[in-house]
């Protein structure tokens, strides 16, 4: 009995300094690992997403954790994001939340930060190290109330990917201003070829144009645009906002530059006529990079570049990317706490393996100075300050499903007009900032 | 039928019995009875899922999905997909089981081809049929173009009055195998002998199918049915997958509008406000299709 | 002759129909047999034959582990399913009173709920009651969620099975629990195959419960195994993996179907003819 307390009480001292030595030393590796208790624990975690082969969060991190701190077995599962959520919520319900789980900064989506750390579920992570890296622009993105309580997983770009050899054969160059892109769409058009391919049945594609032209055309003009939503200040009817958005966007159909069949097409239908170069254009995320890039019926060296979707300066459409946050309940406050500062600490070798999977644009440490060449642009407007976040993280989630549909209908020809998309965006704007 | 005997019988079906009933019943009431009254709940409240600091609300949820449409919207979707699941599902099922009941050489392979759709899962069926839908280059858009049309005008999922019974027609796939097993199985317990007895009488097969064999298997029928209301009216599965209730709000059912407010909207409440009345809705009519149909066979 | 024709007719229908209904699957069939990186459009049927998909499905799969827990859990909850679904049918469709009526129709009512509506209450009550996420725990909202239909199933069945053997064995002084397993029980079989065959179905290819109510990834069975090569908005799915381990999914299904075929349709027969 006696000796069983002795054991506790040393386990919970090395315990202690371990942690404390963690946060203020995380090159040193050697002397850490393995004393932080000499108990067997497991810790569980639940990401969204698609496991890939020698998967980042399913395969590598379980193993270099458990390399680092031989007593903690990491048990990562990982769903595709509608499955996510559901998982989550009942999850949460049920008492039985893993220990890590993923967030989306702000708002955006059912696993946002605000709306989880709101409810209490999650552990205040101010206190981490790490955090002086991923920089105030990201802590900012997963704060409420003044706390952090996530940390972003480098940025993540929405974009234009486009064929250079087909830009080439037409004596197309990178476009700049949105009279310039107009242009590009025209002479291909002309040419016989398809500009533009989105694979609208999955209407989540369309945030990927709209948010673009949202970064040139709002955000510059008024910065707290989304902040004075939630007060009434702004609304979505306003003149020369998201109309203005919306009919830029809308004109890309009108003029057949998009694909006609776009609302029949699904996501990844979009994405193979693109890579076997069916359309000269897409727009799409850096998250979907590999795939855009994969081999098709025809080989062809891609660019991407940031829709200038403004005869002025370009901004970027640029997010911090979602990321791990601790289940306030957590039996292993200091474990967890200790794995993420070791994760993101900026060279050890979970964070050179995380960085090496290419699909996180990172932004400190190993591998900042190496993201793939494709989004060098980006990351430029990023440094200068010209880039601005994805617009449904600051809506209350549900706002851009109503936006989909509205826009859906419009370029469905069933005489939905700009401004019925725009008050119907108020008015569920309204009615979900009611609840 | 048999019931006149047992009342008179007490002794042997003494009330008692019902104990044999609680194992099912404790399982059925906790798990699903009681969260089901819990939802009734939130239906009046502005829960959101996640955050358990909510308030009432009233009626306000009701209101709204009035108001905002989505009600009638779902309704009319589901009512569409159902009435089109049950008329060819039965219709094509029982066709498929009068045929495959006839003595042929090699039956047991079409009925295995036949049913094989229902042992795949619901997503990859809907990702296989985006594949047969596809503008352009799609199999059915390859087909027709064999016969010398357009094939890149035939945009059925995304095309505001075709996507929803092009989805209808995906679920009828998958499912009138198992509608065809179930009248297969039903004719299969129609005597022989009364067949016979008809041919004598000089049927030709319309008049004995017409008049012999489906009175005789009017109970498959009513199974067959109610299974396939059933299935219509939770219909969620193809919406959820092929179309995400797209283009536009076109193939929103019922289910697949719950299932977004709840998950997607975050508004719990307000999903659980449709739920009451889809449950209502759907309980009203299977209650009264279950009398309706049950009277000419067994009195319940 | 004219048989001939008509027979020749028949066979012609049950062709094309066949035909048309496989069309689709050969998408499935030919696309699982690409390397998983073969993007190129799945309608050119056939391109390239490769087994690297299946072996990427079964090894991420862990395919040995996940078909013992799906075939644990599916025997598992069948088989519970059977036994209180059939002694709930016992009494609602002996007992002529209002009381089996109130019962019949409650059961059936469990059957219009979808449980997307109502899993988060259900997810609280897991959570009031303790009970922890293992193996074993999606088994008892399978078991809930068949006794609707395989009561209403059994009810229907019971109603047609003469009580005579049972005032048999009553006048030989048997118990009620000894009538139900030595006399009832066997009597109903035929319903009991069609309640196997139709809750069995749903269990094996449901991901819903197990997803939601299992955190650990040694005890997932096949169908949420199938999920992480699904995709969603930041990552494509990989299909051609996702196809070859819904066939190997589908694949003890098939099996299962083929050699009993016999068996289902008649105890779909005895069973639903009844209900």
């Amino acid at each position: 009995m006696k000796k069983k307390l002795l054991a506790t009480l040393l386990a919970a001292t090395t315990l202690v300094a371990a942690t404390t030595g963690c946060g203020s030393n995380t090159g040193d590796t050697s002397k850490t690992g393995g004393t932080s208790s000499d108990e067997d624990i497991t810790i569980t975690m639940m990401v969204s997403g698609v496991a890939s082969e020698n998967d980042f969060e399913t395969e590598q991190l379980p193993e270099l954790i458990h390399e680092k701190f031989p007593n903690v077995t990491l048990e990562v599962t990982k769903l595709p994001d509608d499955q996510y959520y559901t998982a989550l919520k009942t999850k949460l319900a049920s008492g039985e939340c893993p220990d890590i789980i993923l967030v989306q900064p702000k708002y955006a989506g059912s696993n946002s930060v605000i709306e989880l750390a709101k409810a209490g579920y999650l552990m205040d992570l101010s206190d981490l190290s790490c955090l002086e890296k991923t920089g105030d622009a990201a802590n900012e993105a997963f704060s409420y109330d003044g706390k952090v309580y996530g940390i972003a997983q480098g940025v993540s770009i929405l974009g234009t990917y486009y064929n250079k050899n087909v830009f080439e054969e037409n004596g197309l160059s990178v476009p700049t201003t949105w009279d310039e892109f107009l242009n590009c769409c025209e002479v291909l058009k002309n040419a016989g070829i398809q500009p533009i391919v989105m694979g609208d049945k999955d209407a989540y594609v369309m945030q990927f144009g709209l948010y673009q032209i949202a970064a040139n055309e709002i955000y510059p003009n008024d910065a707290t645009y989304d902040d004075k939503l939630r007060t009434g200040e702004t609304k979505f009817t306003d003149e020369g906002t998201w109309d203005k958005v919306l009919e830029m966007y809308g004109e890309l159909y009108e003029k057949g530059y998009v694909i006609d069949s776009s609302l029949g097409l699904g996501a990844a239908q979009g994405i193979q006529m693109f890579v076997d170069g069916e359309a000269a254009m897409t727009f799409d995320g850096s998250f979907n990079a590999a795939a855009l890039c994969e081999e098709g019926a025809v080989s062809f060296e891609r660019g991407y570049f940031p829709l200038p979707a403004t005869n002025g300066d370009t901004y970027a459409s640029m997010a911090p990317g979602a990321g791990p946050a601790v289940y306030a309940e957590t039996k292993y406050p200091d474990q967890v706490k200790e794995i993420l500062e070791y994760w993101f600490d900026g060279e050890s070798p979970v964070y050179q393996a995380y960085a090496d999977t290419g699909r996180f644009i990172v932004t400190y440490g190993y591998g900042a100075d190496k993201n793939d060449p494709l989004f060098d642009s980006f990351l430029d407007l990023y440094n200068e300050g010209k880039a601005w976040y994805w617009c449904n993280q600051a809506w209350p989630a549900g706002t851009e499903n109503e936006m989909e549909a509205l826009f859906g209908s419009m370029i469905g020809g069933q005489g939905t007009t700009v401004d019925d998309i725009t008050s119907g965006m108020q008015t569920m704007l309204e009615s979900l900032l009611e609840e | 039928m048999k019931k006149s005997k047992v009342r008179e019988k007490s002794l042997v079906m003494p009330t008692r019995m019902y104990w044999f009933a609680v194992p099912a019943l404790i399982l059925f009431v906790v798990f699903w009875v009681y969260p089901v009254f819990q939802m009734f709940y939130y239906s009046i409240t502005n829960f959101n899922g996640v955050n358990y600091d909510y308030d009432f609300v009233g009626v306000r949820n009701f209101q709204s999905i009035v108001k905002d449409g989505s009600l009638v919207n779902g309704i009319k979707n589901t009512f569409i997909y159902t009435i089109i699941i049950v008329v060819i599902s039965n219709v094509v099922g029982l066709a498929l089981a009068l045929l495959l009941n006839l003595k042929l050489k090699g039956k047991s392979i079409f009925r295995t081809l036949v049913y094989l759709p229902a042992l795949f899962s619901p997503i990859v069926v809907g990702f296989i049929w985006s594949y047969v839908y596809m503008p352009g280059s799609g199999m059915l858009s390859s087909i027709i173009e064999l016969f010398g049309m357009d094939g890149t005008k035939l945009n059925l999922l995304g095309d505001f009055g075709k996507a929803l019974y092009a989805i209808t027609a995906v679920d009828i796939w998958k499912n009138v195998g198992t509608t065809m097993i179930i009248y297969l199985a039903g004719l299969q317990t129609i005597d022989d002998s009364l067949l016979e007895a008809g041919k004598i009488d000089g049927c030709n097969e319309w008049k004995l199918i017409t008049k012999v064999k489906l009175p005789l298997i009017s109970a498959t029928i009513t199974i067959n049915v109610v299974l396939n209301v059933i299935a219509g009216l939770k219909a969620f599965d193809y919406s959820f997958i092929m179309t995400n209730g797209g283009p536009g709000k076109s193939t929103q059912t019922l289910m697949y509008i719950i299932f977004n407010t709840a998950f997607n909207k975050q508004m719990m409440g307000k999903a659980s406000a449709l739920s009451v009345v889809s449950f209502i809705i759907i309980i009203a009519i299977t209650i009264l299709m279950l009398r309706f149909m049950n009277k000419r066979e067994v009195e319940f | 002759m004219k048989k001939h024709l008509s027979r020749t007719a028949v066979y012609l229908i049950l062709c094309v129909y066949s035909f048309v209904t496989f069309l689709p699957l050969l998408i499935v069939v030919s696309s699982s047999f690409r390397n998983p990186h073969n993007l190129t459009s799945p309608l050119k049927l056939f391109s390239e034959f490769t087994l690297e998909s299946y072996i990427t499905a079964f090894t991420k799969m862990n395919f040995l582990g996940e078909l013992f827990n799906s075939v644990l859990t599916t025997a598992g909850s069948v088989v519970i399913v059977v036994l209180i679904a059939t002694m709930a049918a016992y009494p609602v469709s002996r007992i002529k009173k209002k009381t089996s009526r109130f019962l019949y129709y409650f059961f059936i009512a469990g059957l219009v709920i979808p449980s997307q509506m109502v899993i988060v209450p259900i997810a609280q009550v897991f959570g009031a009651l303790n009970i922890p996420n293992t193996r074993f725990t999606p088994m008892i909202m399978f078991i809930t969620c068949s006794l609707p239909f395989s009561t209403f199933l059994y009810v229907g069945f019971l109603k047609g099975v003469p009580v005579s053997l049972e005032e048999a064995a009553f006048m030989e002084g048997a118990s009620l629990w000894r009538r139900y397993r030595t006399v009832v029980f066997p009597l109903i079989k035929p319903a009991t195959v069609s309640t196997v065959i139709t809750q069995g179905l749903w269990i094996w290819n449901d991901y819903f419960f197990p997803m939601v109510f299992i955190s650990k990834r040694e005890q997932y069975s096949l169908p949420v195994g199938m999920l992480q090569f699904l995709g969603d908005k930041e990552n494509p799915a990989q299909w051609n993996v996702l196809f070859a381990s819904c066939v190997l999914c589908a694949l003890p299904l098939v099996l299962v179907f083929i050699v009993l075929q016999k068996q289902f349709i008649n105890g779909i027969a005895a069973g639903a003819v009844k209900g």
